[in-house]
């Protein structure tokens, strides 16, 4: 506990899945919350609700994160209402899944926009900040899709590439300014992407899970927490699987 | 506010301590990164040691302009009351 205490933490994507679990575990180890969503207004609300429960201040902010000016509002809202910021968490991102002949260009623009510009739009929204800091913790949410590559996931893949390209040219760009940069890469989590798929294709991708059962989002969130900690301060331009096995 | 020679030599102190250039370099319209070979990564240190040492913000929008010393000179002029 306080592992984070009075740390301000910027979470994208927060409202739902691992951002959320996030938001959680960030406030659970007294971070001050500022988080994203897009379109889940109600979840946003009652999240923003339950943080202040924890005892830490929490705000949310609507975001487009393809969006510069957007992503810039989002930083400025959090260093107003929040007095500073300490870490990032970049997660917010979106799925497209289709067979390469089957993908639309939209298909391929709206996710390489929004999980890879995102990241850098958010990113570069920050980086000033931190900067002048001289200390901060970004922490990008990959995936093994982009260590590994999965079928009817090209964009999916390539933008998750393209984040762990982003995290080890950050890391070593910003390391001397005292700025870590790490990327975590979940394999099958037990998200709404899951509960939502039939039972024949979970079976299918337990079987290639050594440890046969979906990751938690907690498992995530946790794993995050220690990345922005002090326990990890000698730790930057990593990419860690979190996949119970997937991509051994 | 016009700027005086005491604030231009603090200015100029100030991107001699973080580039190592000699002062005879830094002429108002020299390019930091283009033309003196400065590392962009510093020319961010200039930017962020100019607002701290006249206790200005430099907005976001204007740090990627923020190309010379000459920038400089302007930027403190707008921002220096």
């Amino acid at each position: 506990m306080d592992e984070l205490k009075n740390n301000v933490a910027v979470i994208t994507g927060g409202a739902r899945g691992i951002g959320k679990a996030c938001c959680f575990a960030f406030a659970r180890e007294g971070a001050h919350i500022a988080f994203t969503y897009n379109s889940s207004e109600k979840e946003a609300a009652a999240l923003k609700n339950d943080l202040g429960k924890l005892g830490v201040k929490a705000v949310a902010i609507k975001t487009n994160v393809r969006d510069f000016a957007q992503c810039k509002k989002t930083i400025e809202i959090t260093l107003a209402e929040l007095g500073r910021l300490d870490i990032l968490v970049n997660n917010a991102g979106i799925i497209r899944d289709k067979a390469l002949a089957m993908m639309e260009l939209d298909d391929w623009k709206d996710v390489i926009d929004t999980n890879l510009g995102g990241t850098f739009n958010i990113c570069r929204a920050a980086i000033y900040t931190l900067f002048k800091q001289k200390n901060g913790c970004i922490i990008n949410i990959g995936s093994v899709s982009g260590i590994t590559g999965l079928p009817r996931q090209v964009n999916y893949s390539a933008a998750k590439a393209g984040i762990i390209g982003l995290t080890k040219s950050l890391a070593k760009e910003v390391a001397q300014y005292g700025i870590r940069v790490n990327c975590v890469c979940p394999g099958f989590i037990q998200t709404d992407m899951i509960g939502g798929m039939k039972e024949e294709m979970k079976e299918s991708f337990l079987k290639a899970i050594p440890l046969k059962r979906f990751g938690k989002t907690e498992e995530v969130a946790d794993l995050c927490v220690y990345l922005a900690s002090s326990k990890a301060g000698y730790i930057t331009g990593e990419v860690i699987k979190i996949d119970g096995g997937m991509a051994i | 506010m016009k700027i005086d020679e005491t604030i231009t030599n603090t200015v100029k102190k100030l991107v001699m301590d973080i580039t190592s250039l000699p002062e005879d370099k830094l002429t108002e319209t020299a390019k930091f990164v283009e033309e003196l070979g400065v590392d962009s990564m510093m020319a961010l240190e200039i930017v962020a040691a100019t607002e701290k040492k006249f206790r200005v913000v430099i907005p976001e929008e204007e740090i990627a302009k923020t190309r010379s010393i000459g920038d400089i000179y302007r930027l403190l002029e707008k921002l220096l009351k």
